[in-house]
């Protein structure tokens, strides 16, 4: 099979490999895995007081594509708002590395890894906030 | 050797008889050959244990998957079919090819646990990339993986295999359990996790022989 050479350049050199601390309150984290294959993907936020992300970090076992993906995907999202950053697709980031139609599933892993991410990044507040004392709405 | 033209069909029909191609009698669903005139019959939608003449479930006498299995392919053999028809013969082929796939995905475990939970209507290897959350399974999934890519040595390879083997012997005991249960959600999520300790599996044999071809190149 022929793979792009954006994907196999995000394979050679994946950006942003690594983890956050999942436990700070500005990092959410987003765990997901594709049972077809048995892949599984971390990708984790550290998001600033204006709702931007900035940083972002994953760790995925899979195949090259899966890894492609996430990688492309952390690279985006970096400097979005989190409602920017919910509205990537996954087709965007099958087209943007020519993912050949058996791989278009490890581009959904990455899609629902932004979106766990931020869930987890905004459930987090949401707990903050109904403990603050002056949070009542 | 037993008589594959009769038992599968006793113990596996389910499904209603269909009339033989070639004398027109009843077939029941899943058997191989025609009782009256015992011509080969087309393999049809008979589900894998019919087939083998199994009473379907997690729980297999694997002994007796085998010997059925074997018993049914010399039947089914194409030299015992050279003086036959084209027809007769392709019917015996695809017959075969049914059985093949019949006894590959009873004899695995996890391939059994997929196709037990298929009939059932759950679809553990979604065609639709769906993909799933559930954070106990994934972290555990992340961690193994983890330490597998972590091992620098032979040594430590081995540690996580041996994990791995651990874990895998207890969780086809789970889904066993689950199933004898009737419990369909448990049989499904222990599926799921028997899943990713063969992925696991497959990298550690495949880290191996990387390991393997390191040595032998005389690396360090």
């Amino acid at each position: 099979m022929a793979y792009s050479e954006k994907l196999l350049e995000h394979y050679e050199n994946p950006r942003n490999v690594g983890s956050l601390d999942k436990n700070a309150q500005d990092v959410g984290t987003g765990l997901v895995g594709a049972p077809a294959c048995g892949d599984v993907m971390k990708l984790q936020i550290r998001v600033n007081e204006q709702g931007v992300i900035e940083d972002a970090k994953f760790k995925t076992f899979g195949c090259g594509s899966a890894i492609a993906s996430s990688s492309l995907a952390t690279e985006w999202i970096k400097g979005k708002t989190l409602d920017e950053a919910e509205q990537i697709k996954n087709t965007q980031i099958a087209q943007q590395l020519a993912l050949p139609p058996v791989k278009i599933h490890c581009s959904v892993l990455a899609e629902d890894a932004i979106k766990a991410a931020v869930a987890d990044y905004r459930a987090k507040h949401a707990r903050k906030d109904e403990t603050a004392p002056q949070a009542a709405q | 050797m037993m008589d594959a033209a009769h038992e599968p069909a006793a113990r596996g029909a389910h499904a209603m008889p269909t009339a033989c191609w070639s004398c027109r009698g009843a077939v029941a669903a899943g058997a191989p050959f025609c009782a009256t005139c015992k011509a080969v019959q087309p393999p049809g939608g008979a589900d894998h244990f019919a087939r083998l003449g199994l009473a379907r479930g997690f729980d297999l006498d694997t002994a007796e998957l085998d010997r059925r299995y074997f018993a049914l392919q010399r039947q089914l053999h194409p030299d015992r079919f050279v003086s036959k028809s084209g027809r007769e013969r392709a019917i015996a082929q695809s017959q075969a090819a049914s059985l093949n796939d019949a006894y590959e995905t009873l004899s695995d475990p996890l391939s059994r646990a997929v196709y037990l939970l298929k009939l059932d209507g759950i679809a553990v290897e979604r065609e639709d990339g769906a993909t799933i959350s559930d954070p106990e399974l994934l972290m555990e999934a992340m961690e193994m993986r983890e330490s597998l890519a972590e091992a620098m040595d032979a040594a430590a390879v081995d540690a996580v295999a041996a994990r791995m083997e651990r874990e895998r012997r207890t969780t086809v005991e789970r889904i066993a359990a689950a199933f004898r249960g009737g419990d369909a959600d448990a049989a499904h999520k222990a599926t799921l996790r028997l899943k990713y300790l063969v992925r696991l599996d497959d990298d550690i044999r495949a880290r191996r022989a990387a390991m393997r071809a390191r040595t032998a190149k005389g690396g360090p």
